[in-house]
């Protein structure tokens, strides 16, 4: 019987296996797969690490003594810019990324992440953008501005060199590859949770993780804004942070900031759901107070929203409104707080088992505690006012990164490795490891807050002899080439424990999660059957569930149809819905990417006409991504006999393509929002706005273009509908025509900007009505192509009505572009005339 | 040779120590009502802060090497409660309200709000890459990377950049403000005494920021009033 | 949508008030002799309380509907925490409001 049950199971995990396998060889580069993405995620972050520790190490090499000239002003600015740039864009939010990107599927019991072929793409828009930016480094000719990139020390007229444009092109290429997994990992944690896994009874690294993904759904597009909007600049002269042309400087700032606090918490939030996730487990008790922690989360994720300006302390802003931001600044430590003594109190009530993780842990403790309190410290404006822009902000940021993320992400690496490569890691060497960081780390930072409360701007490339700051400038250096030394033990330990390490047994940790009940190094489709849970630890609580996991008991046991499929559930309860078929390896993310670069590349180059093919290249290949999908015939048929309880979810009116549109609709609103931003900014504190005497937008024509589009958009509505009732007759005949329509408006819309006398090189005003007017125009020929392609779709039959579900998952996309042109209409058009402006 | 190229820096870092915190350029060794009450927070938050950290980190310990008690039950509820509220909620807040109670007012303090008697005196400074021009309005007098007033009483000092942006700071008499092109930003200073005190760009502005000095002579009102005639006589 | 919706009103309440600081200062400044006491502190204040009152009575409401979900762990986890999330928006809105009394606007 059991003979039998095994062999049963064991054909079974060959076939999934076959299923799910990479392509042989080089096929290995068309990949969806979460497992082999997300560490190579990883990897290529460790790398990126590795290069910018370097830039750090000859930057303490040059600083180590009073008035040395070995790497030069030049170079140097080049290394601090490079290394910041570096270690937060292409290592601290990447390899969290792959993190997640490698876990949340196993831990919410998934076989893989919802948009397999996103992943993929991320992946290659992050490496590709990374190589970019390190190639302006290779040449000498790195962005040297800072990393944050302050205009107009970054625009054409004091960087003229290529740097700032390495830089704003390889960022927004990497943040595409962000915003992809941001949206990415939000669905996959609504809505493919295994059945009966409801939202409080996920692991609660999750509920980190889907704030982190919020955040970078909301936080990043005013960074891809500002970048675009500084590129243009750069290239074409559009005023929109020059004060000749009535734009303002700070603007950048603003965006800037926007963006960047919140960015210090999507990092620091997975980093502490690791510590969320690893106490427990050494403790051998439930994490205390789970709601206390989910709320302080939620909480986090807001209110590093409302942050920003403590930045931007010393730009002469109102105190009063300082103020606002100060205390708002203050405030976060409150969730931060509820989190460290939820953390003691799970450690109060547990016995605690210790190891290697749990000491990094320890250290992360001590250092990020520290760095919050220097962070409530900076927050205090009169004192802010003194350390800002010293050596006592970098001690603070480094605290907080390395404390709130470095060491965290070790303590997960230690407590992982065995997940990934079925070893244990040796003792000995990993404490040598710790020690090192850990002292050397504190000899170079603790050290240096004295160095800035005793007046050492940072960013010097040198400083003079006899000013108080010499001795810690050398402590501080050797400090940095300690820390070196241990995270050199720690690449040793890695690489020696894949020949050396003991084999692991199953769950060596004795966790809690769903992750530890895949085999050990986990197979491509993590699990051969999906269980039906009911408690937040089902491991501790079912000890037996692997087993019975990889026999085959339990859900989607199934491979006969040659699908890779995982479930599909609802996104409170967590009641199996659908049945999600999953995309294959594909090679279009690999060539939508290379597309991008070829567009990046031209960019850079200035040579238009090529950027101009990338771009159509890119269009080309991704509509024929979104062509191939799970709807395609040659994929699933339709057949006559469906079962009715678990539709595929292409035949489902609210699949995950619905959810991620509206995701990704959520992110483009936010970069919408970001330029309503910019346009009230600068209408109420550029310095040197001004309004042209005419208007040059004509209203009439405008009116007619939103009139049209709103027509359009009711009758799409109306056909949707029409297709979810079972009604298709006509379908494709009505796409047709509103396809049309369409065309009407978007020609009525081109013609208004045509014969809009806009002078945009001379003033900013006019060049965010241009910016707005392109954005206007994008959306409404996107709408109209992708609306071709379903009338083209219910020709083939891909469409119709028994799948309707393409049709309602474009329809969020007709809504957003109308609601865009109206809010558009009045805050561009009306609001100005009813200020009396015009 | 190279003994000497080690111990020579050890040396001065030693006696660097043992001078304490003062330097030119030291936010701690204040000369001026701004940089004494930003000390005054340091010493205040570092003290705080520093029970706090030892608090916490000792809490931490504590937890991890006790024992649980193998009755637990209710007992147990409570401590986690008391943990979450009282560490979570109670002690950052009423951290919080301490800091504001002295921050909003030392902060306050720093404005360029019109002095209760007599008016500030007004100096207009502006950056370039990399030096800084000195106007004292009304009288025609210009100087580069110099600063001339007088002791004891207020002094606006208007900022702007002719280029990109940089930061104004004489870190011994007040926090630092942003000259930023096309904005004029007011920093108020005011020193204690006569004296000689030195000031640098803080905001990074490129390949000379790390040269970007000045120096700030104070005077005697009296001195002041002696230097200003002599100086519009030399133009 | 309770998870959030406290912690969205007191976005929205920040914007309105650096925004309205912002505009009242660019469009009418009070005489900065005045200190705390004029009109645009006074606007911003009543914003603050308004806003305050209208965080603790959702969050009472929130709790108020834990009867109705009565057995259902989901919705209960959902009351909670909502509730919670209102209360703690309130204090957020009343410690950032704070310094209108201290300060002048728009120096």
């Amino acid at each position: 019987m059991t003979d039998r049950n095994n062999a049963a199971a064991g054909e079974l995990q060959q076939g999934l296996g076959r299923v799910w396998a990479n392509l042989p060889g080089l096929g290995a580069l068309a990949a969806v797969n979460h497992t082999t993405l997300g560490l190579r995620f990883m990897v290529t972050g460790a790398v990126f690490f590795l290069i910018g520790g370097l830039l750090a190490m000859l930057m303490r090499t040059q600083l180590a003594l009073p008035e040395q000239e070995i790497i030069g002003a030049q170079l140097y600015n080049q290394f601090f810019t490079m290394h910041g740039t570096v270690m937060m864009f292409l290592f601290a939010i990447p390899i969290l990324e792959g993190l997640a990107i490698y876990l949340i599927p196993k831990m919410i019991g998934a076989r893989d992440l919802v948009f397999p072929r996103l992943t993929a793409f991320a992946y290659y828009c992050y490496l590709f953008g990374g190589l970019i930016i390190l190639l302006s480094l290779v040449m000498g000719i790195a962005p040297d501005s800072g990393w944050f990139m302050y205009t107009p020390l970054s625009s054409a007229e004091f960087a003229p060199g290529p740097g700032s444009d390495f830089w704003l092109l390889g960022i927004t290429f990497v943040e595409i590859s962000a915003m992809a997994t941001g949206v990415e990992l939000t669905v996959s944690i609504l809505r493919t949770r295994t059945a009966g896994m409801s939202l409080r009874s996920m692991p609660i690294f999750c509920w980190y993780i889907l704030v982190m993904a919020l955040m970078i759904v909301f936080g990043f597009p005013p960074l891809i804004l500002a970048s675009i909007l500084l590129e243009i600049e750069r290239a074409a002269g559009l005023p929109f942070f020059a004060v000749a042309g009535g734009g303002d400087p700070i603007l950048w700032q603003h965006l800037f900031w926007l963006f960047g606090h919140p960015d210090v918490y999507i990092i620091f939030l997975p980093a502490a759901g690791v510590v969320s996730t690893l106490i427990p487990v050494f403790a051998g008790r439930p994490l205390v107070g789970y709601r206390w922690v989910v709320l302080s989360v939620i909480t986090t994720g807001f209110i590093s929203f409302g942050l920003w300006v403590h930045h931007m302390f010393t730009v002469g802003i109102p105190h009063l409104a300082q103020a606002f931001f100060s205390v708002a600044s203050m405030l976060v430590a409150v969730p931060t707080a509820i989190q460290v003594f939820a953390w003691i109190a799970t450690l109060w009530s547990g016995r605690v088992a210790w190891s290697l993780p749990l000491l990094w842990i320890m250290g992360f403790l001590v250092v990020f505690v520290c760095g919050g309190l220097t962070g409530v410290m900076l927050a205090l404006v009169p004192f802010n006012w003194q350390v800002h822009d010293t050596h006592f902000v970098v001690a603070h940021m480094h605290y907080v990164m390395v404390g709130g993320m470095l060491f965290p992400v070790l303590a997960a690496l230690y407590y992982w490795l065995p997940h990934l490569s079925g070893r244990m890691a040796s003792q000995r060497l990993g404490y040598w490891g710790f020690w090192l960081f850990f002292i050397g780390f504190n000899m170079t930072f603790l050290l240096m807050h004295l160095t800035g409360l005793e007046g050492m701007p940072r960013r010097v490339y040198t400083y003079e002899a006899g000013l108080g700051w010499d001795g810690l400038n050398l402590l501080s250096s050797v400090g940095g080439f300690v820390m070196g030394g241990g995270v050199a033990m720690i690449i040793i330990d890695v690489a020696l424990h894949y020949r050396f390490g003991r084999q692991a047994p199953a769950n060596p940790w004795n966790a809690d999660t769903l992750e530890w009940a895949t085999s050990l190094p986990p197979a491509p489709y993590n699990f051969v059957s999906l269980p039906t849970l009911s408690s937040r630890h089902p491991l501790w609580d079912q000890p037996d569930l692997p087993e019975s996991m990889a026999a085959g008991q339990h859900g989607l046991a199934t491979m006969a149809h040659g699908r890779r499929e995982t479930l599909g559930t609802d996104a409170l309860h967590g009641k199996p819905r659908e049945i999600i078929h999953l995309p294959t390896n594909s090679w279009l993310p690999l060539l939508g990417a290379l597309a991008l670069a070829v567009v990046c590349i031209s960019l850079l180059l200035r040579a238009y006409p090529a950027a101009l093919f990338g771009v159509a290249l890119a269009a080309a290949l991704f509509l024929r991504w979104s062509w191939e999908n799970g709807v395609h015939l040659k994929a699933a048929p339709l057949a006559d006999d469906e079962p009715d309880d678990l539709p595929l979810h292409s035949r489902s009116c609210d699949g995950p393509g619905l959810w991620g549109m509206v995701v990704s609709l959520l992110a483009n609103g936010a970069l919408y929002l970001s330029l309503l931003f910019a346009w009230f900014y600068l209408w109420t504190a550029s310095p040197g706005w001004r309004v042209p005497d005419e208007r040059a937008v004509a209203l009439l024509p405008f009116l007619a273009a939103g009139a049209l589009l709103s027509i359009v958009m009711a009758l799409y509505h109306r056909a949707a509908i029409r297709a979810v009732q079972g009604d298709a007759e006509g379908l494709g005949t009505r796409l047709w025509q509103i396809s049309a329509l369409g065309v009407v408006h978007w020609g009525l819309l081109a013609w208004v900007l045509y014969d809009a006398a806009l002078a945009p090189t001379e003033l900013a005003h006019d060049a965010v009505l241009l910016v707005m007017l392109l954005y206007l125009l994008i959306h409404s020929a996107l709408a109209v192509v992708l609306t071709v392609l379903q009338a083209l779709r219910v020709g083939y039959g891909y469409v119709g009505a028994r799948l309707p579900y393409e049709l309602l998952v474009l329809r969020p996309f007709w809504i957003y572009t109308l609601g865009v042109f109206w809010l558009s209409f009045a805050a561009f058009l009306l609001l100005p005339m009813a200020w009396g402006g015009q | 040779m190279t003994g000497g190229r080690i111990t020579a820096p050890l040396a001065v870092f030693i006696l660097g120590s043992s001078a304490g915190c003062g330097g030119p350029y030291s936010t701690l060794d204040p000369a001026g009502p701004a940089a004494s009450a930003a000390a005054f927070l340091w010493w205040g938050m570092f003290g705080l802060f520093t029970l706090v950290l030892v608090f916490v980190v000792g809490l931490w310990l504590y937890a991890m090497r006790r024992d649980p008690d193998p009755a637990g039950g209710q007992d147990v509820g409570r401590v986690h409660r008391r943990l979450l509220v009282g560490g979570g909620l109670v002690l950052p807040m009423a951290s919080i309200l301490v800091l504001l109670a002295f921050g909003i007012p030392a902060g306050h303090m720093m404005l360029p709000l019109p002095p209760a008697e007599g008016e500030a005196l007004r100096i207009d400074v502006r950056a370039h890459q990399w030096y800084w021009e000195t106007h004292y309005p009304g009288t025609g007098v210009r100087l580069v990377d110099e600063v001339h007033m007088p002791a004891g009483v207020p002094v606006n000092v208007h900022l702007t950049s002719e280029d990109v942006i940089h930061s104004f700071w004489v870190p011994r008499l007040a926090g630092k403000l942003d000259a930023i092109p096309g904005h004029e930003n007011v920093l108020r200073l005011r020193a204690y005494s006569p004296g000689i005190y030195r000031g640098q760009c803080a905001e990074f502005c490129g390949v000379g920021h790390a040269h970007m000095q000045f120096t700030v002579h104070v005077y005697t009102p009296e001195d002041f009033e002696a230097w200003l005639e002599a100086a519009q006589h030399d133009d | 949508m309770h998870l959030v919706l406290g912690l969205i009103i007191w976005a929205v309440w920040f914007v309105v008030l650096y925004g309205g600081l912002s505009v009242g200062c660019a469009l009418a400044p009070p005489d900065v002799a005045l200190g705390s006491l004029n009109w645009l502190n006074a606007v911003l204040l009543i914003l603050t309380l308004g806003c305050t009152a209208l965080l603790l009575y959702l969050g009472a409401c929130c709790w108020q509907g834990r009867a109705s979900a009565d057995g259902d762990l989901q919705r209960q986890f959902i009351v909670h925490v909502g509730a919670a999330v209102h209360l703690l928006s309130a204090a957020a809105v009343l410690l950032v409001g704070l310094p209108v009394f201290a300060l002048p606007p728009c120096i």
